[in-house]
């Protein structure tokens, strides 16, 4: 039973995580990391796998270096 | 550095190292699958695949984790530590082939979920010879893929360095669940002593290593400084730093480089912005400090990364007086312009 509820959130997680992608490269990703400006497709592609598992990190990222511009 | 990011930071070297992991991977399958069926023709392509991959992945893993101590005891293993990033991709690319044919093979024959037949078709945690050995490669392989997902440049920056490093870290704890996934899978299916015996020799020479190289450091670490009444201290003769070399001091906790490039000496600070590697193992390089881990660079006489990168290290004064060189150990800040000491 324990292990079918873990499986489940981990799921959930990482689909939340499969549907962060795309806003973040759309939106996201050049707020928090200037180097990315001019990055090759192949670059996203290969940083996708960890999107999909850091995403809590990288949205806390993003949200934190949206309020910083808002106060410049 | 600070450029756009790409895919993979390939150059002619890191071509020429992953050209020799795919060599040494094709011909160890190739050996390893002849010999199998030369001496067990009833072997099936499963089983073939999953011991020829999985034996591989602890192969490189062993490997992998020996650069690092084996660098540090001898520098002509420094071209093995220049792309280890890679090595490790494809460990876990081995270790992933492995563990889903696994599962395929003994947990997807049934109406349960192979995830949940994993953990809950053996449950006898509390007993040796019949201990669910599969649950500690799978925890394993799940550092590695943390590990190999995170093996770009982007990551390191977005993750920071602390974290980064903590993560990779795990690499120990994952080849401590390797060592005994192999060990507690061993005592259930073979007869054969061979593999725990090549597997016991493993763990051994890297705990052999890790020790000398740690009491190599700690050694350096350990050297008493003489103080000089104006903060400078005594540290070497000067023709004890060859030329576009490094050697490194350790003073009130810090490591700090002494480079020796066109007859001046410079100090900069040991610990590579990129990820913590050892600029003083490194060389000069087209004029710039080379860190031997991924090649960040740094001019000498101020501890920047040359244009259009922004990494900076502390800077530090040195003197040479009738051969003696002498360390000021109090830092500059990052990128201060230092003239260095004539020879």
């Amino acid at each position: 039973m324990i292990i079918s509820v873990i499986l489940i959130i981990a799921l959930i997680y990482l689909l939340i995580g499969v549907l962060f992608v795309p806003f973040f490269y759309i939106k996201g990703i050049r707020h928090i990391d200037e180097t990315v400006k001019g990055s090759s497709i192949g670059f996203y592609i290969i940083i996708s796998p960890g999107v999909i598992v850091f995403w809590p990190v990288l949205l806390r990222k993003w949200r934190k270096a949206l309020k910083e511009q808002a106060y410049e | 550095m600070s450029t756009a990011y790409s895919a993979v930071g390939w150059n002619r070297q890191k071509k020429i190292y992953d050209g020799w992991i795919a060599a040494f991977c094709i011909t160890y399958l190739a050996l390893f699958i002849s010999l199998t069926l030369l001496f067990n023709s009833e072997a099936t392509f499963e089983t073939i695949l999953i011991r020829s991959t999985s034996t591989l992945a602890v192969l490189l893993l062993h490997i992998i984790l020996s650069i690092g101590p084996l660098t540090r005891l001898n520098k002509k293993f420094m071209p093995l530590l220049y792309n280890r990033r890679h090595l490790g991709v494809t460990m876990f690319s081995f270790a992933a082939v492995h563990g889903i044919f696994s599962i395929i093979q003994f947990h997807s024959l049934s109406n349960t979920n192979p995830f949940l037949s994993l953990f809950l078709s053996n449950t006898n945690y509390g007993s040796v010879p019949a201990f669910p050995f599969q649950t500690l490669g799978f925890i394993a392989l799940i550092i590695f893929f943390l590990m190999a997902i995170t093996s770009h440049d982007f990551w390191l920056h977005n993750l920071s360095p602390i974290v980064w490093k903590t993560l990779h870290m795990f690499v120990y704890a994952a080849y401590i669940l390797v060592v005994m996934h192999v060990m507690l899978g061993v005592i259930q299916y073979e007869k054969n002593p061979a593999f725990v015996l090549i597997l016991f020799t493993g763990s051994a020479s890297l705990i052999i290593l890790h020790l000398l190289a740690g009491q190599k450091e700690r050694k350096i670490d350990k050297m008493k400084f003489k103080l000089k009444e104006d903060g400078f201290v005594y540290v070497c003769e000067a023709d004890e730093i060859e030329d576009s070399r490094a050697k490194i001091f350790c003073i009130d906790q810090e490591r700090i480089a002494v480079y020796r490039h066109e007859n001046k000496l410079y100090a900069i600070h040991n610990v590579c912005k990129h990820q913590g590697g050892p600029l003083g193992e490194g060389k000069i390089v087209d004029g710039c400090i080379t860190c031997p881990w991924h090649g960040y660079q740094y001019l000498p006489q101020n501890g920047q990364s040359p244009p259009p990168f922004k990494e900076k290290v502390s800077t530090y004064d040195v003197l040479v007086n009738n051969n003696k060189v002498w360390l000021n150990p109090t830092a500059y800040a990052e990128g201060t312009e230092r003239k260095g000491a004539s020879l």
